[in-house]
């Protein structure tokens, strides 16, 4: 271990020197209004605006699959917080799996840095990064992420993007350069607005449903996936879940600076939240077994007491597959898709009910669990693409995870 | 960005000099149309040239897809088909009732035509619904559908010509087609050597990925470009700010994809030549909007577009406060500076179809080089199967199922 660690800390030096050299006149930079010292952090709030900041790092790293084996990852890490002068320091060889969560509210004004930090390991690689803030409505070409039709950061460069929040929903993010291999790679995250119906006064009357809110949008308000108007998408937890798949042969063809195969991609790996079962109940980061670090973060553990309504913002980023997630006896009620309330353009509610979402690579449902008519208990959620609850040659986990009703 | 690629986008810089895109769905119009089937070869963005078996107009050449049948709400249609392949073939119309097959011989699904050259099959049938339709052979299916036969049919309402069915909330601006497909070449490779008997469909493995019979990048080369005389169908969307474009997406192959249309959400509002809608005449109540769409094999949708880049919080024209507002621009953010300062140029890398400005219908410096294929100070929105893995042609990154939209300038006339 104490061998491994030396490894990287040079590792990471020589990719420094190695970028000082090549691009001495790169600039990495913050812009967060009413941050003073480049953290990404507010730290004077401006009057009549909700500014939200984030700064990632987008690089490489690695994480552990649940039969134990080790991926070359590329991804983003959260550098919020950090000072902007150990960005490159913090940033790399730290790319986490899935990519830092990033939660909105309507209204919010979002400044989002990247900073390219470069792939440790692949020195020979000069790759660009983005962030494709995927289903944003009306976007512009110039914060959109796609490297053809946009600008993107070299190494040890940063890109602000600015996005005004005006849509409620479940999207999701990831890099579009080089989209294939970045995205195959790891460089993928959830996403989420909260709506300004949250912020309504206390009793505020929304059809037959009265609105709660007695600590100001706090934990004890009603909370929506939707400006509904009725009261119709309340919930009371959310679970942010995100399907993805890795092709094992391809992250070792990455790491061995080898010819990727892309016709040939077969993914092995179907993932929720970056993990296979049982690795999706862990409550704790996982370490990966080449640097130590935590890149794993997110665990799929749903809990809820009984009678909570129980929101899942179901996405997936596989670039190869399209995956059903089917239930053990969970009533799931889908109100929303692509970030958008499933209601026609009258008005006309086409909520459905179901046992099961297929969704393809770049498609998004909120689906409520009302656990009312549920015994307490322990459920299952899991791909019914059967093959894929395994973790490659291991014939157990994959997709699947965990829905406790206390 | 790897070698190969840049060539191949180097090549296609050279294209866009060569003509005038068109923004109406290209195609053959009328009620009799003579098809015959044919072999020829197309080329794909790895540069590979491949078989394929398509439906020709007249004496013309094998296209793929075939030639998109373009008809009015209650014509009788007739269909002649003759074959010049080396096995019969024949043409099914699904979503089309009481399909009259008359001549050649009889087949398990409709009546085929003999590989004579000379057979005549007559189809008639009354195009009864509006909507976006296929047809494809009804023989050998797996295989003739796979080896190119195949195309389009579109019915209009005989409410208007620029609505997708009868109902006024169906009207659109422009309108663009979205044929989504995937071969596996090596079916194709034996067939050209005579090794038919040894295709095995139970092995398909696709490895190249089309939109209108094209892989990216030629999607975006004009219709009827001379260098893809086999595939004469562009797919480049261009709108202008506040237009409707429709979408006719069509599930072409066998494989399910997610299309993803980067700049806005699209609203799909029918599916199968059918209206969504709660009742006759009600109108689209039952649409919805989404981010991607689920194309299935088979199946067909109608969707609505339109992007004016309303509430960026900036303006997108990057105009002062005393400028003159562009028509169907967003008043309310006239004039707001962007709000973050873009990094200095040896920062970044550039996109060929970056202006180098964010501002539409601007252009900013650029490193020499870059940006050479926006000529227009548009704003490039990526169309793409979202499995991203069919965004290759074969092992080469960027191309197979993916185009670029186009949000032009209000001044920059789109034909
Ligand atoms: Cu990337
Ligand atoms: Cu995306």
């Amino acid at each position: 271990m104490k061998l491994r660690a030396e490894r990287r800390v040079s590792h990471k030096w020589t990719a420094l020197l190695l970028l000082g050299a090549v691009l001495a006149q790169a600039e990495i930079r913050v812009q967060c209004p009413g941050d003073t010292d480049g953290d990404a952090v507010v730290d004077q709030p401006i009057s009549g605006r909700q500014i939200k900041c984030m700064h990632l790092s987008a690089g490489d790293g690695f994480a552990n699959m649940a039969d134990g084996k080790l991926q070359y990852i590329f991804s983003f890490a959260n550098l919020t917080g950090t000072p902007v002068g150990d960005a490159m320091m913090a940033g790399m060889l730290a790319a986490e799996f899935p990519a830092p969560l990033i939660t909105l509210k309507e209204g919010e004004e979002f400044y989002l840095t990247v900073t390219n930090v470069g792939m440790t390991r692949r020195p020979d690689l000069f790759d660009g990064h983005s962030v494709h803030f995927h289903g944003f409505p009306n976007a512009s070409a110039v914060f959109d992420g796609v490297p053809d039709a946009s600008a993107v950061p070299v190494m040890a460069a940063s890109f602000t993007y600015y996005y005004n929040i005006v849509e409620p929903g479940t999207y999701m993010y990831h890099c579009h350069v080089e989209a294939t291999e970045h995205m195959q790679m790891g460089m993928l995250g959830n996403l989420y607005v909260q709506p300004k119906q949250n912020d309504l006064a206390d009793g505020t009357i929304l059809g037959a449903h009265v609105h709660r809110n007695p600590d100001g949008a706090g934990p004890l308000g009603d909370r929506y996936v939707y400006n509904d108007g009725d009261g119709s998408t309340r919930y009371d937890v959310e679970f942010p879940i995100q399907m993805s798949s890795f092709d094992p042969a391809f992250h070792e063809a990455s790491l061995q600076v080898q010819p990727l195969p892309f016709a040939m991609m077969r993914d092995k790996y179907a993932m929720l939240n970056g993990r296979g079962y049982p690795d999706t109940i862990n409550p704790s980061p996982i370490p990966n077994s080449e640097t130590g670090g935590f890149g794993q973060k997110m665990n799929s553990r749903v809990s809820a007491v009984r009678g909570q309504k129980i929101l899942l913002r179901l996405s997936n980023l596989s670039v190869t597959a399209f995956f059903t997630l089917t239930s053990s006896g969970l009533p799931m009620k889908v109100v929303g898709t692509g970030a958008r309330l499933l209601r026609g353009p009258d008005g006309k509610d086409l909520y459905y009910e179901t046992n099961s979402v297929t969704l393809g690579g770049g498609e998004a449902a909120d689906v409520i669990v009302d656990s009312s008519s549920l015994q307490p208990g322990t459920y299952f959620l899991y791909t019914s693409n059967l093959n894929f609850l395994s973790n490659d040659g291991e014939d157990f986990g994959g997709m699947m995870t965990e829905v406790v009703i206390q | 960005m790897k070698p190969l690629a840049i060539v191949v986008f180097a090549l296609f810089a050279v294209s866009m000099n060569a003509g005038v895109c068109e923004a109406a769905i290209q195609g053959r119009t009328g009620t009799e149309f003579d098809l015959v089937a044919r072999a020829g070869h197309i080329t794909t963005g790895d540069g590979d040239s491949i078989l394929m078996w398509g439906y020709a107009v007249g004496n013309g050449l094998m296209q793929y897809p075939g030639p998109t049948l373009i008809v009015n709400e209650g014509d009788l249609i007739t269909v002649r088909l003759k074959n010049e392949l080396s096995e019969p073939v024949s043409i099914i119309f699904p979503g089309q009732d009481g399909v009259l097959a008359i001549g050649g011989n009889s087949g398990l699904l409709t009546r085929e035509a003999p590989p004579d050259g000379a057979t005549v099959v007559t189809y008639t049938f009354v195009a009864s619904q509006p909507g976006t339709y296929m047809y494809h052979s009804g023989t050998r299916v797996d295989f003739q559908v796979e080896m190119g036969l195949t195309g389009a049919l579109i019915v209009r309402p005989s409410s208007g010509a620029n609505r997708a069915y009868s109902h006024p909330q169906t009207s659109f601006d422009r309108e663009y087609l979205f044929v989504l497909s995937e071969i596996d070449p090596t079916i194709h490779e034996l067939v050209e050597l005579g090794r038919r008997s040894e295709v095995d469909m139970s092995r398909y493995f696709p490895v190249l990925w089309f939109l209108n019979g094209r892989t990216s990048p030629d999607t975006m080369a004009d219709d009827g470009a001379p260098w893809l005389p086999h595939q004469p169908y562009g797919c480049l969307p261009r709108l202008h700010p506040g237009e409707i474009i429709l979408t006719r997406v069509i599930g072409g192959g066998r494989d399910l994809h997610p299309f993803h249309p980067h700049g806005n959400h699209l609203r799909i509002i029918g599916e199968n030549g059918r209206l969504l809608e709660s009742a006759p005449g009600a109108g689209p109540d039952l649409s919805y909007s989404d981010f991607t769409l689920t194309v299935v094999p088979g199946s067909t949708y109608d969707a609505l577009f339109t992007w004016t880049g309303e509430k960026l919080g900036w303006d997108i024209y990057g105009h002062g406060p005393g400028d003159p507002l562009q028509p169907n621009e967003y008043a309310p953010d006239h004039g707001k500076p962007l709000p973050v300062q873009l990094p200095e140029k040896q920062n970044l890398m550039f996109g060929n179809h970056y202006s180098g400005s964010p501002f539409l219908g601007a252009f900013g410096d650029l490193p020499p080089g870059t940006g050479g294929m926006n000529a227009s100070g548009g704003l490039f929105f990526m169309w793409h199967s979202h499995t991203e893995k069919e965004i290759v042609n074969n092992d080469i990154f960027p191309g197979g199922m993916m185009t670029m939209l186009i949000v032009e300038p209000p001044a920059v006339r789109i034909p």
